[in-house]
């Protein structure tokens, strides 16, 4: 078991998962038109993001207290982003 | 008289999150509401007057992606550092740790090349509302990359004395929190700032 | 279990001056130390809020002990520290910072915080911060003048108010302010999460280490945006960017959102260990429960989140989207509902209570009666229709006066004056105290309660010269007893400054405890020793505030003892 490595690690699957996603991304940009390209980059940008999380930052084993340290702020920062919808983007 | 606040004869009641651990969370929290705030921002400006990302072709697409599969790799090396910590590997976990630290060297690195050829270009943070952003996020993220290297290095000097590995090995995991989470960052600037 | 870091000093080894007194990782004497600081700000702020005075009750004249008269830029410099000061190195520090730091461990059992030396760090931060603050006076064009709300484009163009550096040095040493409160504030979390004695559940907490960590909780994700905010800023001023300037592309408004975003739920962070003390206070000098822990608690999470979602009734008449105005008004108002609760607890464990009166008691009863009036100024300025008249003026000065001194200082003092013999132990001398209260109390109102009726009356905020202005004749002689209530209301404090420092060489030796308090922090020496407890910590039995318990043979039973038979505990 010692000398396994990276070859038996659990997160060499992640890392290849989040260099494809990262390749893609690129990719959609260059190939797919404006809308679905923008759609689609953030998209994975999530889905890696959620990736390093609960792989990397082993949210998959925490308990939810823990999950609730990120999604309370990630909360927060949709309340400022709604707030100031009025004002920077309709009003200017 | 003892000064040192775990002893067990005193049980303490507590939650079952070791505290380093809590504290890291609660210091990334804070962490989520400062780049947050940034991202939002841009996001809003972005949303009032589309048109002025067309700077984003300037940017080049390919320094932008090596420097995420840079990041995304020091993330893969962190994390192994932190596994090696748990299989008693010290070798692997100073390989690790050592790999993570130079990624991030290398991150920085290109990030300074692409600053000097923008600033060569003309392009400033007064250039236009797109600049500011971009080197004011990319800047504060960087800040938070160098200070990552940091801590990578203390815990890499603190693991390399004697008997060191045994007692701060498990602060990688901390390390590792905090490193993964700058990462999370780039991973939503790049497309932000790169790809449009 | 938590990690304590090595102790900087091993047992029964004497630590040398330094070790004891500048570089502890001693939570008691990190206390002190913020303490020290925050009373030391206390004093300039005070001495500014003096210059201010005299300025709008006799313009342009020689100011006494400056001895010269100030004009509009240097007023203007002296209205922006005076806030800055008072909000985040008086209140800060001296509330959450030095009682948070003293109190949690001992309340809940422990023999220190949780990261022990992070703790030292973040007073060395904030000292750091300060004496970056004192350096902003006097580089060239003085300190910062664009008011503690420091809003573009006044912030963002030195042009505008003739200072350079010193706007950058604000944003450093406040930037530096954060810092020190972001790792304090894990401190206050984390221990009392994990750090807790045997028996001591989380609703056995008292409620100060609740509304600690409750405080703590609302700064760390009420700053994120701030901070951001004040990169953008620094960025204006420095490198030529636009965020908050509209020629280039940016928008002022951007900064007051971010700003209050913070702005208000830091409020709430400077409260709510005020409120704690004065909670604190009044369940012991009542000889009685307090009425509705848990409801307290909850109410006060709910205020928190409530937080959040009010901070633009600071911009009613920014330019702020005028759809915005309705939503933000009903959640302001609907944010008084958690904290009458609060105060009619509050008012619940008074009435019928065995009153006793001594200093502490005083204070917090007093900053409680302030507080309500203060608050219910607040309901006006919540409503967007009344606040279209009133933002501006010096309504909204004499209601947030009358929240934040109420709190801050009135039930700063009431901390004091309750804790001053645990931390120093030796008592404080009550006939000064009641100097100081009376004092205080009746020349705080004379300074506010006219003061709603100069706002009303039309006298706008941040005006250096009153004078300039016809309509305002009729306000100046009510601006006249307003300064020279100030001055007393100052003077007063020198009963406190010498009873403070006397007391600590010549006070009577207090005992362990000396108010026949139930709490943890009572049942070791004063000042306790290193370790806080010299044998086992005690463990906790019941709830805290067990005066009176029905059935129990005892007057009271502190916590560490077990409930007589035939007690019920309250909570």
């Amino acid at each position: 078991m010692k000398e396994e490595g990276a070859h038996g690690s659990p997160y060499l699957l992640i890392w290849i998962y989040l260099v494809v996603l990262a390749l893609a991304s690129v990719a959609a940009s260059l190939v797919l038109p404006k809308a679905a390209a923008e759609l689609t980059i953030y998209l994975l940008a999530v889905v890696k993001a959620i990736l390093v999380a609960l792989y990397f930052m082993h949210l998959k084993v925490e308990r939810f207290f823990i999950h609730s340290l990120t999604l309370i702020p990630l909360a927060l920062v949709l309340v400022l982003f709604l707030g100031l919808i009025p004002d920077i983007v309709v009003g200017r | 008289m003892s000064t040192a606040a775990h002893a067990p004869a005193e049980a303490a009641e507590s939650t079952p999150f070791p505290s380093a651990k809590l504290g890291m969370w609660w210091f990334l929290a804070s962490e989520i509401m400062v780049f947050g705030g940034l991202i939002v921002t841009y996001l809003l400006f972005r949303m009032a007057g589309p048109g002025w990302t067309a700077d984003i072709h300037h940017n080049s697409t390919l320094l932008g992606t090596i420097n995420t599969l840079v990041l995304l790799t020091s993330s893969f090396t962190m994390v192994e550092v932190h596994r090696a910590r748990g299989r008693d590997d010290e070798r692997r976990f100073r390989l690790n740790l050592a790999l993570t630290i130079l990624l991030g060297f290398v991150f920085l690195g290109i990030k300074g090349v692409e600053y000097a050829a923008h600033i060569r270009e003309g392009l400033v943070p007064a250039k236009s509302m797109f600049w500011a952003f971009y080197f004011g996020m990319t800047g504060l993220h960087g800040l938070h990359v160098a200070g990552g290297i940091v801590a990578n290095a203390c815990l890499y000097a603190a693991a390399a004395r004697p008997g060191g590995f045994a007692r701060y090995g498990h602060r990688a995991e901390m390390n590792g929190l905090y490193w993964h989470f700058v990462d999370v960052v780039w991973i939503f600037l790049f497309p932000l700032l790169y790809l449009g | 279990m938590s990690e304590t870091l090595a102790a900087p000093v091993e047992h029964g080894e004497p630590a040398g001056f330094w070790r004891t007194y500048v570089f502890s990782t001693d939570h008691k004497m990190i206390a002190r130390q913020y303490m020290f600081i925050a009373l030391f700000w206390a004093a300039v702020g005070g001495f500014f809020a003096y210059i201010i005075r005299w300025q709008l009750a006799h313009p342009d004249t020689d100011i006494p002990l400056l001895g010269r008269p100030i004009g509009p830029e240097e007023y203007n410099a002296f209205v922006t520290m005076h806030g800055t000061i008072m909000v985040f190195f008086v209140a800060m520090p001296l509330l959450l910072a030095s009682f948070g730091n003293f109190l949690i461990p001992l309340m809940i059992g422990a023999r220190d915080m949780a990261f022990p030396r992070l703790n030292m760090l973040s007073v060395w931060v904030l000292a750091l911060a300060s004496l970056i603050l004192i350096g902003s006076f006097f580089v060239e064009g003085g300190a910062a003048s664009a008011g503690w709300t420091g809003y573009p484009p006044l912030s963002a163009k030195p042009a505008y108010t003739g200072v350079e550096w010193g706007m950058d040095l604000w944003l450093l040493a406040l930037a530096l302010e954060f810092g020190s409160f972001l790792m304090g504030g894990i401190n206050f979390l984390v221990t009392p999460m994990n750090m807790r004695t045997r028996g001591m559940g989380f609703f056995r907490m008292p409620l100060f280490v609740w509304m600690v960590m409750i405080a703590s909780l609302i700064f760390l994700l009420s700053v994120g945006p701030l901070i951001a905010g004040a990169v953008m800023l620094l960025l204006d001023r420095n490198l030529g960017t636009s965020f908050f300037m509209a020629p280039g592309g940016g928008d002022p408004l951007l900064w007051q959102h971010l700003f209050w975003f913070f702005g208000h739920p830091e409020v709430y962070v400077i409260l709510l260990p005020a409120l704690g003390a004065m909670m604190e206070v009044m369940t012991t000098f009542s000889r009685k429960t307090i009425f509705g822990y848990r409801p307290i608690i909850i109410a006060v999470i709910v205020a928190g989140g409530l937080s959040f979602v009010v901070w633009a009734h600071h911009q009613f008449i920014s330019g702020l989207d005028p759809r915005l105005a309705t939503p933000f008004s009903v959640t302001t108002i609907i944010i008084s509902v958690p904290f009458a609760l609060i105060v009619f607890a509050l008012l619940a464990t008074l009435w019928r209570g065995s009153i006793r009166l001594a200093t502490p008691m005083w204070f917090a009863v007093g900053g409680l009666a302030v507080f309500i009036f203060g608050g219910l100024t607040g309901i006006f300025n919540g409503s967007a229709a009344v606040d279209i008249y009133i933002h501006d003026t010096y309504f909204v000065v004499a209601h947030f006066h009358s929240t934040l001194f109420s709190s801050l200082f009135l039930g700063g003092f009431a901390a004091i004056y309750y804790w001053y013999p645990k931390m120093f132990g030796r008592m404080m001398n009550e006939a000064l105290g009641q100097l100081h209260f009376w004092g205080t109390f009746l020349f705080f109102l004379a300074v506010f309660v006219p003061m709603h009726l100069v706002g009303v009356g039309g006298m706008m905020r941040r005006i250096a010269n009153p004078g300039q202005y016809e309509f305002l004749a009729p306000l100046a002689g009510l601006n006249r007893m307003i300064t020279m209530s100030t001055i007393f209301l100052l003077l007063s404090q020198f009963f406190f400054v010498f009873n403070f420092f006397w007391s600590m060489f010549r006070g009577r030796p207090a005992p362990e405890n000396p108010w026949d308090g139930t709490t943890l922090e009572w049942t070791t020496l004063s000042p306790p020793p290193h370790g806080n407890w010299p044998g086992e910590v005690p463990r906790v039995y019941h709830p805290p505030y067990g005066y009176g318990l029905p059935g129990a043979s005892e007057d009271w039973v502190p916590q560490h003892r077990p409930l007589p038979s035939g007690a019920a505990p309250r909570t």
